[in-house]
């Protein structure tokens, strides 16, 4: 399914990941271009985050095929992703200042010795701009609000520079003026040929900055347009009687099993 | 002499100026290792640790005697860190695995030495050192070993930062996180076996957990906890050591120095623990690594 005449940047065909011998997430396929953003969409427990893992390499592939930027997953791929993962994966309470967090972001370009260069202090300089969160350079990590954390956290991933960006529930705990800078870095980073991968559960947010769904629910349920795969039978296979807002009205499954 | 005279005046003494030696390098590689052991809140792993440790220095000294126990005490720390980082990451328990293994090789090392002419003697030494007793050989081999360890932190260092703070965006990033647990650990059993004239297999807990946790008391800024936690470890040896001989010269009772020491650490923590809780609240530099915090953070998904 093609959408773009861009580069496909990541491809994905029958791919499946695992936790040990435990098969989170199986049945993958998909492309996603250059300047596109996917949303990821299915309960708790889906496979959402796992797919984010495998595609980083966190976790391995055990099935199908993965190719980035028209390759297999290497040091140097590695280095061209950004991650942003869940906020409370993070210690909130570590000795650093959000400067040292942004920087983390330039680590594997400094290797083991390298003091960190005029470029990278730029790159990281830039982030901290591009996330409105420049004055607060020299605060301790620990000392800022919820929805600075995130926006410190996505600075940090985009100081790599990165081609792809993964983003694992970024709207979470998000006030509106948060979210809404949240979603134009995410507009203006695809005018940039940034290809995006989000994991939600905000439909109206994913129809906002997004050009393609992947819904699963351990397994693919389906991958296309929003219009496409948003349709009643596929949300009734990934969900099980869970509200989904779809379009502002809020569609109640049947089947309702109590989560 | 008199215990403030011991302070400056005591480590003309060979004996005295080989054990402050010994324990300055120390305080250099466990301040260092130990302010990761806090931020990765590593202390029960660094307790198996030792204890796996043990019979390898016990080994060690039934065969080659007290300067030929390394040789026997390297292998196990190797072998140890190993055992414990691929435990670990499997899926059992790690506190139960942790566990399993201290006690297991904690006793297999007190059998070994029970094989030796004077036992209780020789299990008093290893476990709680011979501080006053070191050889300039111990002074030399400690020194090395240390440096060791010392360099595998500096070398690994921001891997070990990254990993610390955020394990998953690490791992993304394409650090190992399996690599870094492994060197890290390695690093725990190297003081280990550093330790082991010293302050013994049972008081080196306190030399790596201690500095690093006054550290994480005194400050909020990464840069600074470094250097507390070495400063505080070698203020804390050299007024534990001259404590220790003052206090036996004066009032003519042998007090141990390893042992006075890590009194000493412990004094100091509690010292700085105090000092936390009555400063003003405008005056902290951040807050305690409270080990609820995380804990309380329901997980999102569950293979997470």
């Amino acid at each position: 399914m093609t959408f773009s005449t861009a580069p496909a940047v990541l491809q994905l065909s029958g791919a499946a990941f695992a936790y040990g011998a435990d098969v989170a997430l199986d049945g993958v396929t998909l492309t996603v271009h250059a300047g596109e953003a996917l949303a990821l969409i299915g309960p708790n427990g889906s496979g959402k985050s796992t797919f984010l893992k495998g595609v980083l390499g966190i976790l391995p592939l055990t099935a199908g095929t993965l190719q980035i930027f028209g390759t297999d997953r290497t040091a140097d791929t590695a280095r061209s992703l950004g991650y942003l993962p869940q906020s409370d994966e993070v210690d909130p309470e570590f000795p650093v200042s959000l400067e040292q967090v942004v920087l983390m972001g330039r680590y594997r370009r400094l290797g083991w010795w390298r003091l960190p260069a005029r470029a990278d202090r730029a790159a990281a300089a830039e982030a901290l701009r591009v996330t409105g969160l420049t004055a607060l350079a020299k605060t301790r990590f620990g000392l800022l609000s919820g929805g600075q954390q995130q926006r410190g956290l996505l600075a940090r991933a985009l100081a790599a520079n990165p081609r792809m960006l993964l983003l694992d529930e970024p709207f979470n705990g998000l006030d509106q003026p948060n979210r809404d800078a949240l979603v134009e870095t995410i507009r203006e980073l695809k005018s940039h040929g940034v290809a995006v991968l989000i994991t939600t559960h905000d439909l109206v947010l994913a129809r906002d900055v997004c050009d393609t769904v992947l819904l699963v629910n351990g397994t693919q349920i389906a991958f296309g347009t929003l219009a496409d795969v948003l349709t009643l039978e596929n949300l009734q296979a990934a969900f099980s009687g869970v509200q989904v807002e779809v379009d502002e009205h809020t569609v109640v499954l049947p089947g309702h099993d109590g989560h | 002499m008199t215990v403030l005279d011991s302070l400056t005046s005591a480590f003309a003494l060979p004996f005295m100026g080989r054990a402050l030696m010994v324990l300055l390098v120390l305080s250099v590689a466990a301040g260092v290792i130990g302010v990761f052991i806090n931020l990765r809140g590593l202390e029960f792993l660094s307790d198996g640790l030792t204890h796996a440790v043990f019979p390898g220095i016990a080994a060690g000294f039934v065969v080659g005697g007290r300067d030929g126990l390394y040789v026997g005490a390297l292998i196990a720390a190797i072998a140890a860190a190993i055992v414990l980082t691929l435990l670990a990451n499997r899926k059992v328990s790690s506190d139960a695995t942790i566990a399993i293994v201290l006690t297991a090789m904690f006793s297999l090392g007190v059998i070994f030495v029970s094989r030796s002419s004077d036992f209780s003697g020789q299990l008093e030494s290893l476990l709680f050192g011979h501080l006053l007793t070191v050889t300039a050989t111990e002074v030399v081999i400690t020194s090395v070993v240390a440096v060791v360890a010392l360099l595998l932190m500096v070398v690994t260092f921001r891997g070990q930062l990254f990993l610390a703070f955020d394990r998953s965006a690490a791992h993304a990033a394409g650090y190992r996180p399996v690599v870094l647990n492994l060197t890290l650990n390695v690093a725990i059993a190297l003081v280990v076996v550093a330790a082991s004239s010293a302050v013994g297999n049972l008081l080196v807990l306190a030399v790596l957990i201690v500095p690093g946790a006054v550290a994480r008391l005194a400050a909020g800024r990464l840069s600074l906890l470094f250097v507390i936690s070495a400063g505080f470890a070698m203020l804390a040896s050299w007024i534990g050591l001259a404590a220790a001989f003052g206090l036996s010269v004066s009032a003519d009772v042998a007090i141990p120095g390893g042992a006075t020491v890590v009194l000493v650490f412990v004094l100091g923590y509690l010292v700085v623990l105090g000092w936390r809780a009555v400063r003003p609240i405008s005056s902290r530099s951040g807050p305690l690594r409270s080990s609820d915090s995380r804990a309380s953070r329901e997980p999102v998904d569950n293979h997470a």
